[in-house]
């Protein structure tokens, strides 16, 4: 009764473009990347030069502190994200007038537009006239200024980071707290345990897909952040993550070495895979001696 | 009774503080960017004050007057909205064809859509750029730099998601209902017209608000695949800061404009956004 | 990677436990990797080593030893993950 070939047929636009536009540029950095293809070199072209791309990436500090400082920027940003996170859906939990309210103000972030967002706290902490040098400079004496210190700098993208994803993990633990079940918590009590044993044997298991879930995709996010730190601080220092240093190496604007642009993309779809493949395996599960 | 009542108060109170604190870190960086808007150049200097000192629209209608800010916005709603239909109307076929149909490799093209979504943007800007300006051209006029062109490029960061989200809603239709309508004499686009579109039109909808969203906010792209015909509210708010870095009042404003459909969209399908996020991986 | 971690809790995933178990007496012997792995999952696996040695050895060993080296080693190690993993 239902013909696989219709079904093709249903699914075939969705994969035309998917093939053109998601497929077709991985195999083009895949093929480019082993040529040198510098537009403005006397002989237009491709010329294969084997490994050399990469035999210059892994000697680009600039490359590999941007690699640096997207982990540092994904560790600070996401463990604070996981931790404030829960804390505000376990209040959440409890129901009490006013709590949609409380609930639509705090989900309003997720929905801004990254750019947008960078606006927001640029001019938050911009130097002459922003609150933020101002009342640290007036109360705590400090000085701050992000195109100075690249440590503020970098803090600071964090602090826009978890203001703008924090309700995201808020929403999907709060997801997950109330698809708990009563009985194994009561009987944990029953049997005398404290909150801290029941936290850590009874809600921790039932949260762990919904956790790893969350995890696995704010870590993708955060690598893929790109507009909101180059508007809040335009890749100054302590901000020149991964993804604003493909921008820049690769943008055809700023740079006319293509083959070396696409290598530079496919070590990071690299790293990318292998970290994406590895939360993979951890959020399935697939450990051995776990199960038996 | 009294005194319970009193005790009930006094234990929402912690509740009442943590939440307002937390609304007001929320706010205060959105309400001062208001203020910024609101204030002339020279009264954003000296001392930052939170307080809203009086209205002072100007800035609104400078942007709002200016031709090339009308065209921006203009095309992003164009982009936006072409885009939401377009990804509505090829995931439902889509998520039909991978829900009703026994195709072979189902479970490794679902793998494959995740993968499209997650790769950081950024690693195709290139071959997307060489592909729009060499690749599809027809005489002199090429994809670079044209709203078909990002309308068809958005589908790649929407669909997938769109089609995860759209799977569970449709995997929720029992097939009798559509084995019951084909009985009755119903093709193909009879099952969709009267089965699946009314039965999944919530979710349709969703799938929509937030691909529109996504596509709204999007920046990399359009900042890198266009340059004067085609470009996008969010790549002009860029380009606000380099070129003319200091009109700080204006960059305000419009950027208060880009807010608003983000606002109606969080009021109206606040409890679909982290299915959408998460491609209905966490459901409330 | 069928569908990404259900959010259903753990007692409700019998099926996939299941499976869990299935593969793993599928295996001829259980390998040495601290996973359970298909056929394609070693050679996904071996991939992403051989890449990574590449990188690294043209970090650090490339003057002394020729990239070759690297390639030999690589496959030596893929084809013992694709056999015995």
């Amino acid at each position: 009764m239902r013909n696989p070939r219709v079904g093709w047929a249903l699914l075939s636009p969705t994969l035309i473009i998917l093939l053109i536009f998601g497929f077709a540029p991985f195999i083009y950095v895949l093929v480019v990347g082993f040529f040198d293809w510098n537009v403005f070199a006397a002989e237009d072209g491709l010329r294969f030069n084997g490994l050399d791309n990469f035999r210059r990436l892994v000697f680009d500090d600039l490359f590999l502190s941007s690699v640096g400082l997207t982990i540092r920027f994904a560790v600070f940003a996401i463990v604070s994200e996981i931790v404030l996170g829960f804390v505000l859906a376990q209040m959440l939990t409890r129901s009490f007038p006013g709590k949609s309210l409380f609930r639509i103000i705090h989900t309003f972030p997720l929905m801004v537009a990254p750019i947008a967002v960078g606006a927001i706290w640029r001019l938050l902490v911009i130097p002459g006239f922003g609150p933020v040098p101002f009342f640290l400079d007036r109360w705590l004496g400090l000085t701050y200024q992000i195109g100075t210190y690249p440590d503020q700098a970098l803090m600071t993208s964090v602090l826009m980071d978890i203001w703008h994803w924090t309700p995201f993990v808020t929403l999907t633990m709060l997801a997950g707290l109330s698809s708990i079940p009563r009985e194994p918590v009561e009987q944990a009590k029953v049997d005398g345990a404290n909150r801290l044993q029941v936290f850590w044997y009874v809600t921790l298991p039932f949260l762990r897909p919904v956790l790893l879930t969350t995890v696995f995709i704010r870590i993708m996010d955060a690598i893929r952040t790109v507009d909101e730190v180059w508007m809040l601080a335009g890749g100054g220092p302590g901000t020149r993550f991964t993804g604003i240093y493909i921008w820049r190496v690769t943008s055809p604007a700023a740079s006319a070495d293509w083959g070396y642009g696409s290598s530079v993309s496919l070590i990071t779809l690299y790293l990318t895979i292998v970290l994406c493949w590895l939360l993979f395996i951890a959020i399935s599960g697939r450990r051995k001696g776990e199960v038996e | 009774m009294n005194q319970s009542r009193r005790r009930r108060i006094g234990s929402y109170f912690g509740t009442y503080a943590f939440w307002i604190f937390m609304t007001l870190l929320t706010l205060i960086p959105i309400w001062w960017m208001f203020v910024v808007s609101m204030r002339t150049r020279v009264e954003l200097f000296g001392r930052p004050n939170l307080m809203l000192s009086r209205l002072y629209l100007e800035n609104y209608s400078n942007v709002l007057t200016d031709s090339a800010f009308q065209r921006y916005m203009t095309n992003s709603l164009v982009v936006s909205t072409a885009n939401a239909l377009l990804v509505m109307i090829l995931a439902l076929l889509a998520t039909y064809a991978l829900s009703r149909y026994k195709l072979a490799g189902r479970d490794n093209i679902f793998f494959w859509l995740i993968t499209n979504r997650m790769a950081p943007p950024a690693a195709f800007l290139l071959p997307l750029y060489i592909m729009f300006t060499r690749t599809f051209r027809l005489g002199d006029w090429t994809l670079f730099d044209t709203q078909l062109g990002l309308v068809l490029l958005y589908c790649v960061f929407n669909l997938p998601f769109a089609i995860w989200l759209l799977k569970g809603v449709i995997d929720g239709i029992p097939i009798e209902l559509d084995d019951a309508a084909m009985i009755d004499g119903a093709g193909l686009w009879g099952v969709l017209r009267h089965v699946i579109i009314p039965l999944s039109a919530p979710g349709l909808a969703v799938t929509g608000i937030l691909s529109w969203i996504f596509a709204w906010n999007e920046y990399l792209f359009a900042a890198n695949l266009t340059s004067v015909v085609a470009r996008t509210i969010t790549t002009a708010l860029a380009e606000f800061v380099t070129v003319t870095g200091t009109n700080w009042g204006e960059l305000a404003a419009m950027s208060m404009v880009t807010l608003v459909p983000s606002a109606v969209i969080v009021l109206f399908a606040q409890r679909y956004i982290v299915m959408g996020l998460t491609f209905g991986a966490v459901k409330e | 990677m069928a569908n990404l971690p259900p959010s259903a809790p753990p007692y409700q995933r019998e099926e996939e436990v299941g499976a869990r178990q299935r593969l793993a007496r599928s295996d001829k012997e259980p390998g040495f990797l601290p996973i359970y792995t298909n056929a394609f999952d070693r050679v996904f696996i071996s991939l992403v080593i051989l890449i990574g040695i590449h990188l690294l050895w043209l970090r650090f060993m490339e003057p002394a030893l020729p990239i070759e080296v690297a390639t030999v080693i690589s496959l030596a190690i893929g084809i013992y993950i694709v056999r015995r993993g």
